[in-house]
Order: structure tokens, then C-alpha cells, then sequence
């Protein structure tokens, strides 16, 4: 039941950076629903500062250096200002607006930026930037969304042409821009580490992963990488960070090199996000697989088990038709299986990797016709040994099977060595396309199809 | 406006002409506007000393305008006793709340200038001084200031200059980084800007250096007009071209003229209006088929679309103004125009402004797959509509990409032997990369030789010397040998090796930056 004030107070006497923070979270707990409007409507804008000014301080008797008072009532103004919009969701919701609640909200962040770099905030409150950073990205979303509602056709006032005007996105790309700044606010912290600002860097770092990823800026995200590498050697391990902020931050890691082809790398990052996930984070784990999946399958090329997506109904029903046809060699049901989800796999950006997959049907296929070739004619006393020499013709016609063609249509015998070739050079069969004779000579002794026992 | 021009009157136009650079919009400097400020309540509080306040007082009564009371207050202030500066004249100082008040309200500032805390005056003649005295650097930017000797420093710090230079900061940052383009950040490296200047400016209201810049640094960030969108480059002492300003109208009515960057607002004097653009893209046409001289058709189709662009034109005629130097940049082979083109055509297209978005949808997938920029390709799958996919042209970019991706060289080559529209030219800069892929491949996976014969029908090349050409300027002269009459291919290990470097050097990441 503690008011804002309380939680002020309390954060301020035990040197709590979460209670401190929950002072500033824009949200009624559940068990004061009034909270937000109680704190707006116990003060008026003439009396704001005078008024906190008391109740933040001389009533609660905590004693800050005059700076740093200030600076808190700096900021728990334009907060007051911007509950106030908030409450008017309620109150008078005709004229509530996102829009104004983001720019209050925004004008708290720039206050508690300017606290930090020239009030003297003490680094033990960063939990504040978390939350301050957090509402405001979850508000310019809710303000762009607003805008574009109305929908105002603005023009850009550009004066060059080089670039796309997209302006459905302005209030968040506001928000990044302030993010940003703390980040270097967080970054550029010289003070020794125990008191340094440099410990929220990764939850804005993630911050602003975020709000790239949703402005479909993807590649900006390298220049907060380099930032961070340049100064790597100034910040603690990266196990002596919060694991919340690690998992989050090794998550964005892993998809920045999913993204860029570099699956090897993206699934190091990605284990390492899923292993130290929180159990209960089923939201979260179900992301970091989303990617973990496809990676696993370019990677290894194994399929997801059964057991492991059990707990994802999601994920099962996204990825389990692929991996069936994959399983079977079923070329015609791959190809329906993306088209069908291709809208989905695009969205989550997994489309390009999961397109790979269809070697590892061919594969399959493939193997199934090494496999139907049976066995060479057996020779006294030795073991059996699979033939090894198989026409090019006989994969011809299992391709034709397997992507059920239509009767009569002609099979390109160049296409399929081309396939063969392909998976000879990407090393998923061994052996070797004699083109004079039309056959393919696979590897003896069980290496044929590596790794599947054959 | 007749009789007995006032001392101030002369100097204050002038520095309005000075100030003010030609490319902005006449009626900024009529002069009765520049007087009707100067009303201003200045008299009433310290009528002591003579002229101005007469002055003033005639023309309030001539044309009263309601002056809010905020520069009331500040014109008293300025007056006031106390405020007074040793060193600066009186005349200085009305000399200078002149300019102050008649650029405010000709900039239609009044209300937006923060009266109470603006520098008196007196103070910033005095700030000017010590400018001009302390960086002698400045003097090469200060060019405005030694333009009018008797106030030197007038004209650089005229309180709404001040205000947009300060603009300028946040615009420059809030641009956000996705939207600057390479170029535009190339352009500012270029750019030196007048540092020393805008520390002072400061100055005036702070004495501390540091607490200057932090005083700048926090102006710079927290400008609550700070929009996005307005060019970074275009600061400096030029005037603001601000948000609220609408388009521009051109009078231009010449058919060609140069690109040249914009640094500050355009002048309409040299835009041209839609009904001369369209003469003049008929006249590029023209001339392009004629003369096929590219540095020329660039440079045109640049300002062409800066002119369009400066005067708000979006319309099927932007459209086509895109389409046409897009293709004509893909002829070409300048990708990086083609790809400022491109990126403002998939803008358009989003308007449905007309035109052929299939056609440029299936060149932006092709050009993705040249820059191997599989992020950007994601999203260009994401724009694509269901109808889209069937149009014949983004089909075929979209068989390209899959054949690629699965490394179906067969499939990829016959793609490439049909491609619609002017595709082939984007094709053709990534069709060498791909026929050392497929060699590799066909390396490792024939043995223990191929005919060139097969080579040069799989990989799409056109005859047999092209392709034993290929071969050898990437491996050596012993993996081609003549056998039973035909020429083949050795599909050794080492053959195999030395595609396989060619391949990795081909498929570097491409550098797009290159334009010619």
C-alpha cells in the first residue's frame, strides 16, 4: 500500500535501486489501484515543485546534497506532469493522449539523464533509467500507434532525397535517440566499477536492440557492438552482470549473427541465452528457440525432438510440419509446408535458414534410394556391402517421387547432378558424380551419408 | 515611412540584407515590418534620454501592434537603469534591440522567443565584442560580422539566427543515424563547422566555459522543436529552413540545371515548378538517347529530384522521374544511385503513387542478392504481397534468390538466361561470383573430368572459349586438357582449391559505396 512517496523514501534510507525505481513506475500496483492518481492530484502545476519538494523531502526527512535534491525534484515534475496524462485515461479519457504522455514521460527521461550527468545521481540508482527507459519505448509505441490512427499523411520536411520517409515510427525513433544517450550515459561512467554507471549498460544496450529491431534498423545495432567492444576492457565479466540483463543481451547477440548468416556464432550466443534462461520465462525461451531451432538446423543439421517443443504448442505447430517432410524427404510437402508458412517465417526471420532445410530432405530422399539399391552381390565369407555404384537415373526418379511430378513432365538429368553435386560439396554425401557413365560412386563402409549410419 | 529616418533604421535593414541571404523568400526584409517592431513600449518606462523613444512612439501611434508582454517587459528591462553596461552605448544598445525585435517578429518569433530569458541587449553587444576580440579564428566564418563595420558583431548574433543555429544542434541530432545515408554523413566530415561561434553564443548566458558547453551539450539535446527529418547538413549561418515553413514554389524556368547540395533553404528563384520539370525530363530523355553521355544525365536527374523534393512533388511524376534515372543508373551500372533511386521508389510505391512496382520489386530483391545484405532481403520479402509474388518478374527474382540459396547453379544459370525487364544488368554483376561457386562445387563433385562443352551450357556462358577463358583466368593452364578431341576440365583437388579461393574473394562483402 506505499505511496510514491514511500517508495522515494524507502529506496532513498536503504539504498535500494529497485524500491527507488518503483517510485517512478508509471503503473498502479495492483494493491493500490489509486496510487498514480493520488500522487497526481495531490499537487497542482503551479504548486508541483514546492509541493514535492516537501513531500519527497522535508516530510519524509531523507537528506540529499542540494544538487541532488534538485535534481530528483527536477525530475518528479515532468513525472508528475506525466502521470497526470496517464490518469486522464481514466478521468477524462476524451482528451487523454499517448502522444502527450510520451512527450511528459520523455521530458522525465531528459531530466533524469541531465541528474545523472551533472546532478549527481549516485550509480546505485540506475534501476531508475531502467524503468524510466523502459515506459518510454512502451510509450512511443502507444503514441505512434496513436498518430497513425489519426493518421496525418506528414511530409517530411527534407530538403535531400536520400532517404525513405517512414513517419509511422516518429515517437519511437524520438525514444531511441534518448536511449541512446543513455547508453553512453551508462558507457562513458569513469567512475571505478563498484560505483559506476556502467552496470545498467546491458539493460540499455537491450533497450535499444529492442527499438532497432522494431524500426527495422537492425544493422545500427553493430554500432552499439563496436561501442561496446571498444570499451570492453573496462567492464566487469559479463557473469557479475544481472542475468536478466545477460540473457536478454546474449539473445540479441545470438539473432544479430543469425541474421547476417553467421550461424555457428548466432547458436553459441543463443545456447548460452537458452541454458542461463529463467525456467519460468516461457515467453522468452520460446524467442531464443524460435532461432535456436533453424540455427540447430543449418548447424547440425538435426531436428528439434518432440520433447523439447512439447512445452511450446507454438513452436511445435510452427516448426513441426517442416521437420516432418525433412524427416520423410517429402520435397513437394517441404515446399507447401514453407509457402504455407512463409508469412510467419518471414515476420520472425527465419524463413532464409529454414529454406536450407530442403538439402536435408534431399538428403533423405537420397539416402532412401542408396539405401532401396540394397545390397552388392555377396562374396564368400565377407559381409555385405551396400552398392555403392548408383545410376543417376535412379535418383532422377526418386526426385520425381519426391516432388511428385506430373506424369510425363521430362526430368532434367543436368538439374539432378546438380542437386547430387550440391550435397557432395556441402559434404552431406560422400562419393563422387562420374558424368561419362551416369552413375555416382558413394563412399564404402557405412560414410555414404555421413552421419546417418549408412 | 517617410521623413527623418531614424539612425537605427538604416543599419538594421542592412543588417537584415546582410543576414539574410538572398535564397530566402523576399518579403522576410520588407522594411515597414522591420520598423513595426521597433514600436515596441520601449518609450513609457525611461523616457530620459531622446530619440528613440520619440521614434517609437510615432510609429506606435501610426500602427499600433500589439506586442505580447513578454517583449514589453524585455524592451523595459533593456531600458532599465541598472541594467546598464559600462562601455556600450545607448545607440548600440537600441541598435541592437532593434535587430533583435524586427528579426523576431519578421521570423514571426515573438511568441516563440523566451523573452524573460533572453540576454539583454547591451549584454550580447558586449558578448559580440569580446567574440570578435578573443578567436580571431572566427574571422573566416565571421565573414557577416566584418561585412558591416560599424557593428560588427550585429549581424552574426542576431537573437533569431542564434535560436536556429541552436536548432540546427538538435536537428543535426535527431536525425536519427537510419535515416542518414552514407553520403549525407561523407558530406559533414567535409564540413568544418563553426565550433568557436557556437561555444559563445553560450556565453552570453554563462560566464564558465564549462558550464557552457554543458549548457550547449543540454540545449543541443533537449530542444523540445528538435524535429527529425531536416537535413544535418544544412546549418551554419545560413537561415534555418524550418518545419513549419511549407514547400517551396519554384520560378525557375530554365530546362537543365546542375545538382548542387543543399546547405540551406532553396532559393524558388532556382527550383523549377512541376510544368518545367516535366519539359525537362522530356528534353533527358531526349538527350540521353542522343548523346548516352551518363555524367550529364546524372547530374540532371540529381537536382531534377532535388527540385521535386524541395517543392513537395509526389506524384506519378516523381515516380517516373525515379524509375527513369533508376534504370538508367542500372545501365550504368552506378549502384549507388540506383539504389538512392530504389530506396525512394519502395517510399513511393508505398503511396501508391502508380508506376511499376513489380518491376522495381523484383530489381530490389536482385540487387539484395548482389549485396549479399540478408537482413535488408528479409525485409523485402515481407513487403511483397501475394499478388506480387504471381507478377512474372518478381517471380523470377524470387526463383533467383532460392536457387542461390540452395546452391541450384542449374536452375540459377537458366533463371539468368531469361530475365525480364533490365534485371540481367544486375544479374550480370554477380553471375562471375556465382560461376566460381558452382565450379567449386562441380570441382569436389565430378570426377575425374567434365567436358567444357558441360561447363559452358551449365553455367550459362556463351561459348566455349568464354568459359575455358573463365576457367583459366582463374586456375592454372593445366587444368584444361584436350582428350578423345574434347577440350575438359581436370576436376582435381587442386582445381577444386583454387575456385575455392576465387569464390571466397568474389564473395567478399560487396562495397556499394563506389558511385561513378
Amino acid at each position: 500500500m506505499s505511496s510514491i512517496f514511500n517508495d522515494f523514501a524507502e529506496g532513498q534510507r536503504t539504498g535500494s535501486g529497485h524500491r527507488l525505481a518503483a517510485a517512478l513506475t508509471p503503473v498502479a500496483p495492483a494493491e493500490n489501484p489509486d496510487r498514480l492518481k493520488a500522487f497526481f492530484y495531490f499537487s497542482n502545476a503551479t504548486r508541483v515543485a514546492s509541493d514535492l519538494r516537501y513531500s519527497l523531502f522535508q516530510a519524509t526527512g531523507i537528506r540529499l546534497p542540494k544538487q541532488e535534491t534538485n535534481a530528483w525534484i527536477e525530475i518528479f515534475t515532468p513525472y508528475w506532469k506525466a502521470v497526470g496524462e496517464i490518469v486522464r485515461f481514466d478521468d477524462a479519457p476524451s482528451h487523454a493522449s499517448w502522444v502527450k504522455v510520451f512527450d511528459a514521460w520523455k521530458e522525465t527521461t531528459n531530466m533524469l539523464i541531465r541528474g545523472y550527468s551533472t546532478g549527481g545521481l549516485p550509480a546505485w540508482t540506475v534501476p531508475c533509467l531502467y524503468v524510466v527507459g523502459r515506459y518510454l519505448r512502451a510509450f512511443a509505441m502507444k503514441a505512434d500507434a496513436e498518430l497513425s490512427s489519426q493518421d496525418s499523411a506528414a511530409f517530411g520536411d527534407r530538403f535531400q532525397d536520400d532517404a525513405s520517409t517512414d513517419f509511422r515510427n516518429a515517437k519511437l525513433e524520438e525514444a531511441t535517440r534518448v536511449i541512446n544517450r543513455m547508453f553512453t550515459l551508462c558507457l562513458s561512467d569513469r567512475a571505478s566499477i563498484e560505483e559506476s554507471r556502467k552496470w545498467g549498460i546491458y539493460d540499455t544496450t537491450n533497450l535499444l536492440f529492442k527499438s532497432y529491431f522494431k524500426l527495422n534498423s537492425v544493422g545500427l545495432s553493430k554500432n552499439l557492438l563496436r561501442a561496446l567492444n571498444a570499451s570492453s576492457a573496462d567492464l566487469p565479466s559479463m557473469d557479475a552482470f544481472p542475468k536478466s540483463h545477460i540473457v536478454t543481451f546474449k539473445y540479441y547477440i545470438g539473432v544479430i549473427h543469425f541474421l547476417d548468416e553467421n550461424y555457428a556464432e548466432a547458436e553459441e550466443h543463443l545456447s548460452y541465452a537458452w541454458n542461463m534462461c529463467h525456467q519460468a520465462a516461457t515467453k522468452n525461451k520460446e524467442l531464443i528457440l524460435s532461432y535456436l531451432v533453424p540455427c540447430h538446423l543449418v548447424t547440425t543439421h538435426t531436428l528439434p525432438s518432440k520433447e523439447l517443443l512439447a512445452s511450446f504448442p507454438r513452436l511445435e505447430k510452427l516448426f513441426r510440419p517442416l521437420c516432418n517432410c525433412i524427416r520423410k524427404g517429402d520435397l513437394s510437402g517441404f515446399d507447401t509446408a514453407m509457402t504455407a508458412a512463409e508469412e510467419e517465417f518471414v515476420k520472425r526471420r527465419i524463413y532464409l535458414p529454414l529454406e536450407r532445410g530442403r538439402d536435408i530432405a534431399l538428403r533423405n530422399l537420397f539416402r532412401k534410394v542408396f539405401i532401396a539399391g540394397g545390397f552388392d552381390e555377396p562374396k564368400e565369407g565377407q559381409p555385405l556391402i551396400r552398392r555403392t555404384r548408383v545410376p543417376v537415373a535412379e535418383f532422377a526418379a526418386a526426385l520425381r517421387v519426391g516432388t511428385h511430378a506430373e506424369e510425363g513432365s521430362r526430368v532434367d538429368i543436368d538439374e539432378v547432378e546438380c542437386l547430387l553435386a550440391n550435397l557432395i560439396y556441402k559434404g552431406l554425401m560422400k562419393g563422387y558424380i562420374a558424368r561419362e557413365r551416369g552413375m555416382v560412386v558413394l563412399s564404402k563402409g557405412g560414410t555414404a551419408f555421413p552421419g546417418t549410419g549408412v | 515611412m517617410s521623413s527623418g529616418i531614424p539612425p537605427w533604421r538604416a543599419t538594421a535593414s542592412a543588417t537584415a540584407t546582410t543576414s539574410l541571404p538572398s535564397s530566402h523568400a523576399a518579403p522576410a526584409y520588407i522594411p515597414v515590418q522591420a520598423r513595426r517592431s521597433l514600436t515596441t513600449k520601449a518609450p513609457k518606462p525611461v523616457p530620459s534620454s531622446a530619440s528613440t523613444p520619440s521614434t517609437a512612439a510615432e510609429a506606435a501611434d501610426r500602427k499600433r501592434v500589439d506586442f505580447p508582454e513578454a517583449v514589453r517587459k524585455y524592451v523595459q528591462r533593456s531600458f532599465a537603469p541598472e541594467h546598464r553596461l559600462p562601455g556600450v552605448e545607448r545607440s548600440e544598445m537600441e541598435t541592437k534591440l532593434k535587430t533583435i525585435i524586427t528579426e523576431a517578429a519578421e521570423g514571426n518569433l515573438l511568441d516563440k522567443i523566451d523573452w524573460e530569458t533572453l540576454p539583454l541587449p547591451q549584454v550580447m553587444v558586449q558578448n559580440d565584442r569580446n567574440r570578435v576580440l578573443a578567436s580571431p579564428s572566427v574571422s573566416s566564418w565571421g565573414v557577416f560580422g566584418t561585412a558591416s563595420p560599424k557593428k560588427p558583431a550585429a549581424a552574426v548574433d542576431d537573437p533569431s539566427k542564434k535560436r536556429k543555429s541552436v536548432e540546427y544542434q538538435g536537428d543535426a541530432n535527431s536525425c536519427p543515424p537510419w535515416r542518414q545515408t552514407n553520403s549525407q554523413n561523407a558530406f559533414e566530415d567535409r564540413i568544418t563547422y563553426p565550433s568557436t561561434d557556437k561555444r559563445q553564443k553560450i556565453d552570453m548566458k554563462n560566464t564558465s566555459k564549462s558550464k557552457a558547453n554543458l549548457e550547449m551539450r543540454r540545449k543541443r539535446f533537449e530542444d523540445p522543436q528538435a524535429r527529425h527529418g531536416s537535413s544535418p547538413s544544412s546549418r551554419g549561418d545560413s537561415p534555418a529552413p524550418s518545419a513549419d515553413q511549407g514547400p517551396v514554389v519554384g520560378r525557375c524556368q530554365n530546362l537543365e540545371k546542375n545538382y548542387f547540395r543543399l546547405t540551406s533553404a532553396p532559393n524558388p528563384d532556382t527550383v523549377r515548378p512541376l510544368p518545367v520539370l516535366m519539359k525537362t525530363l522530356d528534353l533527358l530523355k531526349k538527350k540521353w538517347k542522343k548523346d548516352n553521355n551518363y555524367g550529364y544525365i546524372c547530374d540532371q536527374f540529381k537536382s531534377l529530384r532535388q527540385d521535386l523534393t524541395v517543392q513537395h512533388i509526389r506524384n506519378e511524376f516523381t515516380v517516373s522521374v525515379y524509375e527513369i534515372h533508376a534504370r538508367i543508373a542500372l545501365e550504368k551500372g552506378d549502384l549507388g544511385e540506383y539504389n538512392q533511386c530504389q530506396t525512394q521508389l519502395r517510399a513511393l510505391y508505398a503511396q501508391q503513387l502508380g508506376g511499376h512496382p513489380t518491376e522495381f520489386r523484383a530489381y530490389r530483391i536482385l540487387y539484395f542478392i548482389h549485396t549479399r545484405n540478408w537482413t535488408a532481403m528479409n525485409d523485402a520479402l515481407a513487403d511483397l504481397t501475394a499478388a506480387d509474388k504471381r507478377d512474372p518478374a518478381v517471380k523470377h527474382a524470387l526463383d533467383v534468390r532460392s536457387a542461390l540459396a540452395l546452391g541450384n547453379y542449374h536452375r540459377f544459370f537458366q533463371l539468368y538466361l531469361d530475365t525480364p525487364n533490365m534485371g540481367a544488368y544486375l544479374m550480370d554483376m554477380f553471375v562471375d561470383r556465382e560461376r566460381l561457386s558452382a565450379l567449386a562445387a562441380i570441382c569436389k563433385a565430378y570426377k575425374p573430368d567434365v567436358k567444357i562443352r558441360f561447363i559452358t551450357e551449365e553455367l550459362g556462358f556463351e561459348s566455349d572459349e568464354q568459359s575455358a577463358h573463365f576457367i583459366l583466368d582463374h586456375t592454372a593452364e593445366d587444368m584444361l586438357q584436350e582428350k578423345d578431341g574434347v577440350v575438359r576440365l581436370l576436376t582435381s583437388g587442386k582445381a577444386g582449391q583454387l575456385f575455392e579461393g576465387a569464390k571466397a574473394d568474389a564473395h567478399r562483402v560487396v562495397d556499394i559505396k563506389g558511385q561513378i
